[in-house]
C-alpha cells in the first residue's frame, strides 16, 4: 500500500493519500523550493482536510454523514447545513444545464452528490495550494485532474487511459492556458454509477474525457456526456468552453477541434 | 437528430469528409456534401434522407459533377458544389480531387454565420484511433481515467507515475 511519505519538498516529488474511496496524488512544479517546506506541509494538510471534510459530510458510505442522514430520512433537506444546501442547489443547476443528463438523484430517489463533490473538493484543494503561495502543481483525485502552472521544464501533460485496457494510454493532452482541468468518466469501470437518461439503455459512450477551465465543469460534463450521449456532447461542446474526447462501444472516437489541438505531439 | 447529422455532414468540415473517405464511407459523404439539393428541411422525406437524383427543376445545377467513382478523365481537378440552404445558413463546398480521391474540401460560403454555425464548428467529429494514438508516446505527468477505487489505484498508471516520483 502506498502511503503518504513525510513531506520532502523537492520538486517533482509525489504526495499520495487516500480519501473518498479513492486515491489522491499531488505533485509540484519548479518553484516549490522557493516556497519552503513549512508552507508546503501546511498547504498539503489543508488539501487533505478539504477532502476529509467533504467525505464526512457527503459520503453515502458513512452512515453518520449528513447526506446519509438525509437518505435515511432522519434529517430533512430544509434542516441541513447551508453548505449541503448550497451543494444541492449547485447540483440542481447542473441538472438543469444538462437537461437532466447530470442528476443528483439516484434511480431510487436518494440524493447522491458524489458526482459533484469530488470536483468541488479538488477545486477547493487547489485554492488551498494557491493560497499557500504554490503556483505550479497538479491534483489527481481518482483520475480527475486539476493543474496550475507547469511542470519543471514544460507544460503539464495528462495521459488519457484506454477504456479497453486501463493499463495503457490512449492519448495524452497538454494543458493550455485556458484549460487546466481534465476529467474522465466511463460506463465500464467498476464502481461507476452513471444513470443513463433512458433507464435501461446502455451508455452510448464507453469513456468520455472533458477538458475545461475548471474541474467541476470538466467532471460534471464528462459524467453528463456518458449519460446523455451525443446529444449531450454536442450541447456541451457548443455552449461551453470545453473540449471533449469520447469513445463509443465500437471503439470509434469523436473529438472536438480544441481537444485535437491539445493532443501532445 | 438525423436531419442534424446530415446537415453537419454537409457543412463541409474537412475532417468529417476526409475521415469518412478513409473509413470507406466516401460515396455517402460526397453525396451529402455536394448534392445539388435546395430542398428546405420540410420537404425532405422523413428518415429517408435526400435522394441525390431528385433535383427540383428550379434548382441550380452544380458547376461540376463530383463523382468519386467517375470514369477516367474526370477524376481530378477542383469541383464546386451548388449553394445549399440549410437551417444554419447557406453553404457551398469546393472539393479538390486528384487521382480519383478527395484531397481537400473547403467551405466556400457560410453566410448567416450566426451562433448556430459557430456551434457546429465546435462540435465533436470522428477521429481515427491511430491519429490519437500517435500522441500517447509523449511523456505524461499524470493520468486521467474513469474513477478508480483505492484498490484500483494500486494497479493504475497514476500509481506507477507516483512511484517513479517517490524515489526522485
Amino acid at each position: 500500500m502506498v502511503s503518504l511519505r513525510g513531506v520532502a519538498a523537492s520538486q517533482g516529488h509525489a504526495h499520495v493519500f487516500e480519501t473518498m474511496g479513492t486515491t489522491v496524488s499531488v505533485r509540484f512544479g519548479a518553484e516549490i523550493d522557493a516556497v519552503g517546506i513549512g508552507s508546503v506541509r501546511v498547504a498539503l494538510e489543508r488539501v487533505k482536510r478539504v477532502f476529509r471534510e467533504a467525505d464526512s459530510r457527503y459520503s453515502l458510505y458513512r452512515p453518520g454523514s449528513e447526506l446519509s442522514q438525509i437518505a435515511a430520512g432522519t434529517l430533512r433537506l430544509s434542516d441541513a447545513s447551508e453548505e449541503l444546501r448550497v451543494m444541492y442547489e449547485l447540483a440542481i443547476g447542473w441538472r438543469n444545464a444538462t437537461n437532466g443528463a447530470f442528476t443528483p438523484h439516484r434511480g431510487d430517489g436518494i440524493i447522491d452528490l458524489s458526482g459533484l463533490v469530488k470536483g468541488w473538493a479538488i477545486a477547493h484543494a487547489g485554492e488551498a495550494l494557491t493560497a499557500g503561495g504554490l503556483t505550479s502543481w497538479f491534483i489527481n483525485a481518482g483520475g480527475d485532474v486539476l493543474t496550475r502552472g507547469r511542470a519543471p521544464t514544460r507544460p503539464w501533460t495528462v495521459g488519457i487511459t484506454d477504456p479497453e485496457d486501463r493499463t495503457q494510454l490512449m492519448a495524452s493532452v497538454v494543458m493550455t492556458q485556458n484549460h487546466h482541468a481534465v476529467a474522465t468518466s466511463g460506463s465500464a469501470e467498476r464502481g461507476e454509477h452513471i444513470w443513463t437518461q433512458s433507464p435501461r439503455a446502455a451508455s452510448e459512450y464507453l469513456q468520455v474525457s472533458v477538458l475545461a477551465p475548471d474541474i467541476v465543469t470538466a467532471d460534471v460534463l464528462a459524467t453528463a456526456i456518458v449519460a446523455g450521449g451525443q446529444n449531450m456532447l454536442d450541447l456541451a461542446a457548443s455552449t461551453r468552453d470545453v473540449e471533449a474526447l469520447a469513445v463509443d462501444h465500437h471503439g470509434i472516437l469523436r473529438v472536438t477541434p480544441g481537444f485535437r489541438s491539445a493532443l501532445a505531439a | 437528430m438525423r436531419a442534424r447529422s446530415a446537415i453537419i455532414a454537409s457543412l463541409a468540415s474537412g475532417a468529417i469528409l476526409l475521415i469518412g473517405w478513409q473509413a470507406g464511407n466516401q460515396p455517402t459523404t460526397l453525396t451529402g456534401a455536394v448534392a445539388p439539393s435546395t430542398a428546405p428541411p420540410a420537404t425532405a422525406p422523413d428518415g429517408t434522407g435526400p435522394a441525390p437524383s431528385a433535383t427540383p427543376s428550379s434548382a441550380p445545377a452544380p458547376s461540376a459533377p463530383v463523382t468519386p467513382a467517375a470514369p477516367s478523365g474526370v477524376a481530378a481537378g477542383t469541383f464546386t458544389g451548388s449553394q445549399i440552404q440549410t437551417p444554419y445558413g447557406t453553404v457551398q463546398v469546393k472539393a479538390e480531387i486528384a487521382g480519383g480521391r478527395i484531397t481537400d474540401v473547403i467551405a466556400l460560403q457560410m453566410t448567416d454565420q450566426g451562433s448556430t454555425s459557430m456551434e457546429i464548428d465546435q462540435q465533436a467529429v470522428p477521429m481515427l484511433r491511430s491519429e490519437v494514438l500517435s500522441s500517447q508516446s509523449a511523456h505524461v505527468d499524470m493520468v486521467s481515467g474513469a474513477t478508480y477505487t483505492t484498490e484500483g489505484y494500486l494497479t493504475s498508471l497514476q500509481a506507477a507515475l507516483d512511484a517513479a516520483h517517490f524515489t526522485r
